[in-house]
C-alpha cells in the first residue's frame, strides 16, 4: 500500500465504504437480471415465437407512446398516487398524533393497528372483494344500509372500482404510515417542546412550529414510500378488478403484467416496466431531495 | 358435548400441526394396484426416474394426490408436483416451457392451449406412445372409451386457421366441459316463465325473473378477460349462427365486427344491463357461479359441470330447484356450444419421456378417472364408461330431475371447440371482452367497439407473424 | 399536564376521544374479524344473503389445512400448508436478519459520515426497491434456473433483499440521525471507536426504531407474492402462494382460505406483541435522557 492509502486507512476514510459494502454486494447481484430485463425491452422477445426474436432498439418504447391505453394508464397511475398519498399520509399523521397522546387503551390500539399489515395484499383484496359485494349480500353494503345509504356498486362501476381500490389500499397501508410517524414522534427530543411551553405556546402552535418541522423527515419518508408503492400498486388491483372495469383501474404495472404474463409479449412488457421505473425514479429523486432538505433543517 | 369434542379435536389438530405429522394412510395398495397390473406392459420399465408434474388446481388433480404413493409402488417412479390456480399455473407453465429446461414433465393443458405450445414445439405428440406396445396396452387402456369429440378436440395438425380433429393427439382428456343453460325451475314455474329458446326469449325471461322474484334475471362472467366471452357468450353466438360464424375469416382477418356478431352483442349486453347483476363487469367465473348457487340469479349460461355445485345440498340454496336446457338460440336443437377439456400432455424438454407417458396412462386409466369422479367430484367425465357407471348415474341422474344428463348428452352431439386455431386465442378473447365493456358502459356502440377490436386483433396477428 | 376547563368540556373531550378510538378500532379490526368469522363458517353460511353473524361454527376449515380434507375425504399425502408455513418463517426471518446485518452498518455510514458519493449511493440503494417486479421476475427466473437457485430458500432470501434491504437501510438511517450528536461526541471523548459508538450509543437508543423496522420488514417478506410465485416451487412456496391454492377450478374454498389467512397471521401477531415492549422501553429511555 502506498503512503497515501495508508494514511487514508488510518484516518478511516474507507470506513463508510466498508460499512456499506455488504449491502451494496447483496444488491449488486440484482443488477445482472435487471440488465437482462432492459435488454429484453429492446427486443421483440415474445415467448411462444422464439424464432421471431430480434433486436428492435427503441421500437417498443415508441409503440407505447402511440398506444391509447398507455395514456389512460399513465393518467390513472399518477392520479391515483396523488390521491392515495395525500389521503394515507394525512390520515396516518392524524392517527399517529392521536396514538401519541395520552389516551386510555392506546397500547392495545397500537398493537391492533398492525393487523392490516399481517394479511398479504392478495388475500386482503380478495376478502374485501367479498365484503364489498354490490348488493346487500356484501357486509359493507349491508352495514351501510342501516345508515340509509343505498347499495353501492363497488366494483361494477368505473368510479366505484377506483374508490374501492383506494379504500382497500388505504386500509392495508394506513398502519404503515401511522407506525413510521409514531416512531418518529416518539424519537423526537423533548427540549424544543419545553422551550415552546416556556414561551407560552398552545397545542396547535406546538403542532405547527415544533412537531411538524421536527417530524418532517419522517413525513417525507412516509410520503416517499407510499408514493413509490402507489405508483406501482398491483396486488390489490389484480385480485379485485384486474384493471377494469373498462380499463378504469389499469395502471402501468397492470399493463406491463398483462403484456408480460398474460400475453407473453416480453419485449413490450419490459419496456412498459422500464417506463414505469423511470417515472418512479423521477418522483423518488424529487422526494429524496426534499428529504435531504428536511433532515438537514432538523439537525 | 358437541362443541367440547370439537375443541378437543381442535387441540389435537393443533398439536399435530406443530409436529407436522399425520400417519400415512395404509391404503389397500395391492388390491388397488391389481387393476393396473392387468395391463400387459412392464410398469417398472422407467424405475428410479423422477417426474415433476405441473397441475392446475382442480378436482382431478386432487384425486390424484392421494394415489401418488400407489403409483410409486407400481412403477418405482418418483413424483413431484406443483399445483396452482389456473391463471398462476399458466404463467409458470409457459415460463418453463419457453425456457425448455424441463422443470415440468407432465403438464395439464387443453385444446386451445396446445395451439400455443405446438408451433414452437414445446409438447410431444402422444401417438407414438400409444402405438408402442411396450409402453401401452391399448386393449386395457381403451382409447375409444373416451368421448370421440374430446379426443378429436385434442388433435391438431398444426395449421393455423383449422385442422382441429386431425393430426397428432397432443393430450389425453380428463374431463369434459361444455356450456348449457341452467335456470331456476321453481321461479320459472311459479311465474309461468317460458324456458327460452332464443335470445329474445331469454331477455324476456330475465326481465320477468327480475320483476317477479327481485333477483338478477341472468348472471354471467363479466371481467375484461377471455373467460367472459369463452363460455356462454360465444356458445350463444355459435348457436344463432349454426356454428358458421368464426372470429376469424378464412383469410385470418378478425371478424368480430360481422353484422351477426354485432346484433348478438347488442342484444346480449342490453339484456345484461337491464336484468343482470350490478357488478357484472367484475364477475369472475366463481362470482357468477356462486351467485346462482346462492339463489341470486335466474339463469346462467356457463360450464355444464357447475351443476355439481348447484345441486350440492351442503352449500347450495338452489339444490333441486334447477332446470337445464340447451343454449338459447340453438336452431333446430343444435347449439354448437363450445367445448373444453383439461388434458394431460408431455413437455418436449423432459428427460424422462417414457416415465411421463406411464404416468399419463395411469392417471387417465378407467379406474383412476372413475375414482376421480365418484370420490372427488371430477365432472363431467371424459370416459363413456365412467358416465355410465351406476354410481355416477346415481349422483348425476338426479340433477335437474334427470334433465341434466339428457341435455348434456344432446349438447355433446354438436359441441365442438368454438375457436379457430391460432396461438393468440387468449389475446383475442381479452380484446373481445374489453370491447364488451365499451358497449356495456356505453362508451361505444357495439358496431364501433367490435370494429376497433377486430383492428386490434389484426394488429396482434400481424405482429406475431401469424398473418 | 392537566387541561383546564369545566367538567363538561372534559366529558365532551372524553366522548370524542372514545368515539375516535372506537372508529379507528372498528375500521382497522373489522375486516380481520370478518375473515375470522368466515373461517369458522360452513360453505352455505359463507354464501348466504344477507350475511350472517349468527351461525353454528365449525373447525372443518382449519382441519382441512392440517389434514388435507377437501372433499370430505382424507388425503393420505401430507398436506402442504404446514410446509408453506415453515417456508414463510424460514425465508422471512432469513431475509430480515440478512437485511438488518447488512443494513445497520450501511445506515450508520449514511447517517454519520460525510463522504463523496454518499447521496448518490443512498438514492441508488433506495431505487432498488422501486423497480417494478415485472422487470426483475422473468430475468431472475431464467438466471435462478441456470444457477440452481430456483426453488431454494437461499434464492428466495436473496430475492427478498430487493424488498427489505433498501427499506431497512433508509428507516435505520432516519432513526440513527435522530440521535443527538452530543451523545455521540461524548462517547467518542470517552474513548469509543466507531464500533463502540455504534454498539453502546446508537443501537440502544434507536431500539424502538429497529424494532419497528424489523416488524415491518418481516411483514413485507411474509406477504410477498409475486417473487415466490415465479422463483419457488412446491417445496419452497410460502403461505401467500399457498393461500391462493384454495381457488380451484370449479369452486373457491373461501372458508379454508380464510382459515389459512388467520393461521398465517399468527406469527406476525406474536412478533408484534413481543416487540411492543421494546417500543415502550424506548419511550422511557428517551425520557431519562
Amino acid at each position: 500500500m502506498t503512503n497515501r492509502w495508508r494514511r487514508h486507512w488510518r484516518r478511516g476514510t474507507f470506513l463508510p465504504y466498508l460499512l456499506l459494502a455488504p449491502a451494496v454486494v447483496l444488491l449488486a447481484g440484482m443488477i445482472y437480471p435487471f440488465g437482462l430485463g432492459v435488454y429484453y425491452s429492446l427486443t421483440s422477445y415474445w415467448l411462444q415465437y422464439p424464432n421471431r426474436f430480434r433486436f428492435v432498439w427503441f421500437d417498443n418504447y415508441v409503440d407505447l407512446l402511440e398506444e391509447p391505453l398507455f395514456v389512460r394508464a399513465l393518467e390513472f397511475t399518477l392520479g391515483f398516487t396523488v390521491v392515495a398519498v395525500v389521503l394515507q399520509v394525512g390520515l396516518g399523521l392524524a392517527v399517529a398524533l392521536f396514538l401519541h397522546a395520552r389516551i386510555p387503551g392506546r397500547a392495545a390500539i397500537r398493537a391492533l393497528m398492525l393487523m392490516p399489515l399481517m394479511i398479504p395484499p392478495v388475500i386482503t383484496a380478495l376478502m374485501w372483494k367479498i365484503m364489498m359485494a354490490s348488493t346487500n349480500a356484501g357486509i359493507l353494503n349491508y352495514a351501510l344500509s342501516f345508515l340509509g345509504i343505498g347499495p353501492i356498486n363497488w366494483f361494477g362501476s368505473t368510479q366505484g372500482a377506483i374508490v374501492s381500490v383506494l379504500v382497500i389500499d388505504t386500509w392495508g397501508n394506513l398502519p404503515f404510515v401511522a407506525l413510521i410517524l409514531l416512531g418518529g414522534l416518539q424519537a423526537l427530543p423533548t427540549e424544543p417542546y419545553e422551550a415552546a411551553r416556556v414561551d407560552g405556546a398552545g397545542p396547535i402552535a406546538m403542532l405547527r412550529y415544533v412537531t411538524l418541522p421536527l417530524l418532517s423527515p419522517f413525513i417525507v419518508l412516509a410520503v416517499t414510500f407510499r408514493a413509490m408503492d402507489s405508483l406501482r400498486i398491483f396486488d390489490v388491483i389484480y385480485a379485485t378488478t384486474t384493471g377494469g372495469p373498462n380499463d378504469a383501474t389499469t395502471n402501468l404495472q397492470i399493463m406491463a403484467y398483462q403484456y408480460s404474463f398474460q400475453w407473453y409479449q416480453m419485449g413490450k412488457g419490459m419496456a412498459q416496466a422500464i417506463v414505469l421505473l423511470l417515472l418512479v425514479v423521477m418522483v423518488s429523486y424529487l422526494l429524496m431531495r426534499l428529504w435531504n432538505r428536511a433532515s438537514e433543517s432538523v439537525q | 358435548m358437541h362443541t367440547r369434542r370439537q375443541w378437543l379435536s381442535g387441540a389435537l389438530l393443533a398439536a399435530l400441526f406443530m409436529t407436522g405429522g399425520w400417519p400415512e394412510a395404509r391404503a389397500q395398495d395391492d388390491q388397488a394396484l391389481a387393476y393396473y397390473r392387468q395391463a400387459k406392459i412392464d410398469w417398472r420399465q422407467a424405475e428410479g426416474q423422477s417426474l415433476t408434474i405441473g397441475l392446475n388446481k382442480h378436482p382431478f388433480t386432487e384425486s390424484l394426490l392421494p394415489l401418488i404413493p400407489q403409483f410409486r409402488k407400481l412403477t418405482g417412479i418418483n413424483i413431484e408436483y406443483l399445483i396452482l390456480p389456473e391463471n398462476e399455473y399458466f404463467t409458470k407453465l409457459v415460463a418453463d416451457l419457453s425456457q425448455q429446461r424441463g422443470e415440468f414433465s407432465v403438464i395439464m393443458t387443453g385444446p386451445m392451449r396446445n395451439w400455443q405450445y405446438v408451433p414452437p414445439g414445446w409438447i410431444l405428440p402422444l401417438d407414438d406412445f400409444l402405438d408402442n406396445p411396450k409402453l401401452t396396452d391399448r386393449d386395457w387402456f381403451k382409447l375409444d372409451d373416451f368421448y370421440p369429440a374430446l379426443i378429436a378436440a385434442n388433435r391438431w395438425n398444426g395449421k393455423t386457421g383449422g385442422g382441429v380433429g386431425e393430426g397428432p393427439l397432443y393430450s389425453i382428456p380428463v374431463l369434459e366441459e361444455s356450456y348449457i343453460l341452467a335456470y331456476r325451475k321453481d321461479i320459472f314455474d311459479q311465474y309461468n316463465i317460458k324456458v327460452p329458446t332464443t335470445l329474445e326469449e331469454m331477455a324476456e325471461a330475465a326481465r320477468q325473473v327480475k320483476k317477479n322474484a327481485g333477483i338478477p334475471g341472468i348472471v354471467a362472467r363479466g371481467t375484461p378477460a377471455l373467460g367472459t366471452v369463452a363460455t356462454g357468450f360465444i356458445s350463444g353466438l355459435k348457436a344463432i349462427t349454426e356454428g358458421k360464424w368464426g372470429e376469424l375469416d378464412d383469410k385470418l382477418n378478425a371478424n368480430l365486427h360481422d353484422p351477426r356478431s354485432v346484433k348478438y352483442t347488442e342484444a346480449w349486453v342490453a339484456m345484461v344491463r337491464e336484468s343482470g347483476p350490478p357488478n357484472w363487469a367484475n364477475m369472475q367465473w366463481y362470482d357468477a357461479m356462486e351467485a346462482f348457487t346462492a339463489g341470486q340469479g335466474g339463469m346462467i349460461v356457463d360450464a355444464d359441470f357447475f351443476a355439481a355445485n348447484y345441486e350440492d345440498p351442503k352449500k347450495s340454496k338452489v339444490a333441486g330447484k334447477v332446470g337445464y336446457a340447451l343454449v338459447p338460440g340453438a336452431v333446430s336443437g343444435k347449439p354448437y356450444a363450445g367445448l373444453w377439456t383439461w388434458a394431460l400432455g408431455i413437455s418436449k424438454a423432459t428427460k424422462n419421456k417414457e416415465a411421463a407417458w406411464l404416468f399419463i396412462q395411469w392417471a387417465t386409466a378407467q379406474q383412476t378417472l372413475l375414482n376421480a369422479t365418484i370420490g372427488y367430484r371430477n365432472y363431467n367425465p371424459s370416459r363413456i364408461s365412467v358416465t355410465k357407471d351406476p354410481r355416477v348415474q346415481e349422483i348425476m341422474g338426479v340433477w335437474g330431475g334427470g334433465s341434466y344428463l339428457k341435455v348434456v348428452a344432446q349438447n355433446l352431439e354438436t359441441a365442438r371447440v368454438a375457436w379457430i386455431p391460432q396461438p393468440e386465442r387468449t389475446r383475442l378473447g381479452d380484446i373481445w371482452a374489453r370491447a364488451l365493456h365499451e358497449v356495456y358502459f356505453q362508451r361505444m356502440t357495439a358496431a364501433d367497439a367490435l370494429k376497433k377490436a377486430s383492428g386490434e386483433v389484426d394488429k396482434v396477428l400481424k405482429e406475431a407473424g401469424i398473418k | 399536564m392537566k387541561t383546564p376547563g369545566t367538567t363538561y368540556q372534559m366529558t365532551v373531550r372524553h366522548v370524542v376521544i372514545a368515539l375516535a378510538s372506537a372508529l379507528l378500532l372498528v375500521w382497522t379490526v373489522f375486516p380481520f374479524v370478518w375473515i375470522l368469522l368466515t373461517s369458522l363458517k360452513s360453505p352455505t353460511d359463507i354464501l348466504s344473503v344477507p350475511p350472517t353473524f349468527t351461525f353454528t361454527p365449525t373447525i372443518d376449515n382449519y382441519a382441512a389445512l392440517v389434514v388435507g380434507e377437501q372433499r370430505g375425504q382424507y388425503s393420505s399425502t401430507r398436506p402442504d400448508f404446514p410446509r408453506f408455513f415453515l417456508n414463510s418463517i424460514i425465508v422471512s426471518i432469513g431475509a430480515v436478519a440478512l437485511s438488518v446485518a447488512a443494513g445497520i452498518p450501511a445506515a450508520y455510514a449514511l447517517a454519520r459520515f460525510k463522504f463523496p458519493g454518499r447521496d448518490t449511493l443512498a438514492f441508488v440503494l433506495l431505487s432498488f426497491r422501486f423497480v417494478p417486479f415485472i422487470a426483475f421476475v422473468i430475468p431472475l427466473y431464467i438466471l435462478y434456473q441456470r444457477f440452481g437457485l430456483y426453488n431454494t430458500h437461499a434464492g428466495l432470501i436473496l430475492a427478498y433483499q430487493l424488498i427489505t434491504l433498501p427499506f431497512t437501510v433508509w428507516m435505520l438511517r432516519s432513526f440513527f440521525m435522530e440521535i443527538p450528536l452530543e451523545i455521540q461526541e461524548a462517547a467518542k471523548i470517552d474513548g469509543c471507536s466507531w464500533l463502540g459508538v455504534l454498539g453502546r450509543v446508537i443501537l440502544p437508543l434507536s431500539a424502538p426504531g429497529i424494532a419497528v423496522t424489523v416488524i415491518l420488514g418481516f411483514m413485507f417478506c411474509w406477504n410477498a407474492f409475486n417473487y415466490p410465485l415465479m422463483l419457488a416451487g412446491r417445496q419452497t412456496f410460502p403461505v401467500t402462494v399457498g393461500a391462493i391454492q384454495f381457488i380451484s377450478y370449479e369452486q373457491v374454498l373461501w372458508g379454508q382460505m380464510a382459515a389459512a389467512t388467520i393461521v398465517a397471521a399468527v406469527p406476525q401477531l406474536l412478533l408484534s406483541l413481543m416487540v411492543q415492549k421494546y417500543i415502550v422501553r424506548g419511550l422511557t429511555m428517551g425520557a431519562v435522557k
